[in-house]
């Protein structure tokens, strides 16, 4: 039976495991060994909204695999400007394709994807909800970056109210257990009360301050977050927080050397470009083992046993 | 009169030969459930006795609905179970209950209600049914498609 990537939700522990055990080993083989995992495949890529690193990463794994891609990155040119439905779309695309990898505004999109054909569907986000490749990068980032991933003290800072890849990475940690986690934020962005409320009985504690500088000092990692402006009904309430939360050299003399920082991109003013030289920057890393996460996707998906 | 079956035996409601007696419904709740018999084309035309407020030993008060009809549509009963859970459904022949069914939230709800998320994607694409499963809550139910959660009572319920 095929399998897809669509939610966070429809994985246990052992399979988000599974997937950070076959990322290290896909990083660890040699280059020419790999590409000749995927070749003669074909990746569809669906993307009916704006992506510039998402959709460049799953490219760049699906060639770094030797196999090719094809698909869209808007909308305009294509048959669903006619009218097409999303199923349509996809039947179709299955003709093209050994596996797709979709994004989309609407939320769900994914899902009815993966019920519209009988080829693998990776969601690549669908709207507010879901972007689950992103989470498992992320976890094998930590990994990477601590050589684990449970008893770790982790900081989310900026806007914990509305940012899909927080809520999401914070639920998978809640799965591992065992993590101390500070939430800074705004008053007004401040971690969703479902989400705290769902750490009960995970083994992790938390607290909330709008104190950047505590979390700096104690805390191992530190995960930014972009204010989102498109998020606010209100654009005034926007101006008021977006620069809450700003990084930059000077704020980092002192920190324990450990201190690593994340951040899922693009930022603006969230992180000072005189922070990428430090030891504490982790983001421009983290984008590199995105594509060695989405390389094992790829491989799990198409059933290429490692 | 008394409404008491067991001090009186002549009931508001009288008996019914063939069909189906819908009882323990929590007072209040017979329009609605009447209102979902109603929207059945099928059962426009049958004969539906309505009784409202009787004294119940299990609820204070209750409503009770009888229809005389052989059938009644799958859905109709999925639907039922959705607003009134605890509902008991006698099925009636020869003036006797053949048939007792009573009725419980199910674990899914599958084309019979409408996501409230206006961004979901079954109210974006044509011929999309809404899917939802019972959340951990008591009465929450989770859209299979956005992961969205609802409280049963924010649901848009999907008449026929």
């Amino acid at each position: 039976m095929k399998r897809d990537l669509i939610s966070l939700n429809d994985l246990s522990l052992e399979t988000i495991q599974g997937y950070l055990e076959l990322a290290a080993r896909v990083e660890s083989m040699p280059a020419e060994e790999r590409r000749r995992l995927l070749a003669g495949r074909i990746l569809a890529v669906l993307f009916y909204e704006p992506s510039t690193r998402t959709r460049l990463s799953f490219e760049s794994a699906m060639f770094r695999l030797g196999g090719n891609v094809l698909g869209f990155s808007e909308t305009g040119s294509t048959s669903v400007a006619k009218g097409e439905s999303l199923a349509d779309t996809i039947r179709t695309v299955e003709q093209y394709a050994d596996i797709i990898v979709i994004r989309h505004p609407k939320e769900g999109t994914a899902r009815l994807s993966a019920a519209s054909c009988s080829i693998p569907v990776i969601n690549a986000g669908d709207g507010t909800n879901q972007h689950p490749s992103q989470t498992l990068l992320d976890l094998y980032t930590i990994r990477k970056l601590f050589g684990r991933i449970q008893g770790l003290r982790i900081a989310f800072v900026g806007d914990l109210k509305y940012s899909r890849t927080v809520h999401s990475l914070l639920q998978a940690l809640g799965k591992f257990g065992n993590a101390t986690f500070r939430f800074v934020s705004p008053e007004s962005l401040r971690m969703p009360s479902y989400l705290r409320d769902g750490l009960a009985g995970s083994g992790c504690t938390f607290t909330e301050t709008v104190d950047l500088g505590s979390a700096l000092a104690e805390c191992d990692l530190v995960y930014m977050t972009r204010i989102q402006k498109e998020r606010f009904p209100d654009i005034l309430e926007y101006e008021k927080v977006k620069n809450a939360y700003c990084i930059d050299a000077r704020l980092l003399r002192g920190v324990p050397e450990r201190l690593r920082i994340m951040h899922p991109l693009p930022r603006v003013n969230e992180i000072a470009p005189d922070v990428d030289p430090t030891v504490h920057a982790a983001y421009f890393p983290q984008v590199g083992y995105g594509v060695t996460m989405r390389q094992a996707i790829l491989l799990d998906l198409l059933g290429v046993k490692q | 009169m008394s409404t008491d079956k067991n001090s009186n035996p002549v009931l508001h409601i009288p008996k019914i030969e063939e069909g189906f007696v819908f009882d323990h419904i929590p007072a209040g709740l017979g329009p609605r459930v009447l209102e979902l018999l109603r929207s059945y084309p099928e059962l426009a035309e049958a004969v539906v006795t309505v009784g409202l407020n009787y004294r119940s030993g299990k609820l204070g008060s209750k409503d009770m609905l009888k229809i005389e009809v052989t059938d009644l549509p799958e859905s109709l009963i999925r639907l039922i179970s959705l607003v009134g859970p605890g509902i008991t459904i006698k099925k009636i022949s020869g003036f006797e209950v053949v048939r007792k069914l009573g009725l419980e939230l199910p674990d899914a709800i599958d084309n019979l209600a409408r996501c409230r998320n206006p961004n979901c994607v079954t109210n974006t694409e044509r011929h999309v049914a809404a899917r939802f499963e019972r959340s951990g809550k008591a009465a929450s139910y989770r859209c299979l498609f956005c992961e969205r959660v609802f409280d049963l009572k924010e649901l848009e319920l999907l008449l026929p």
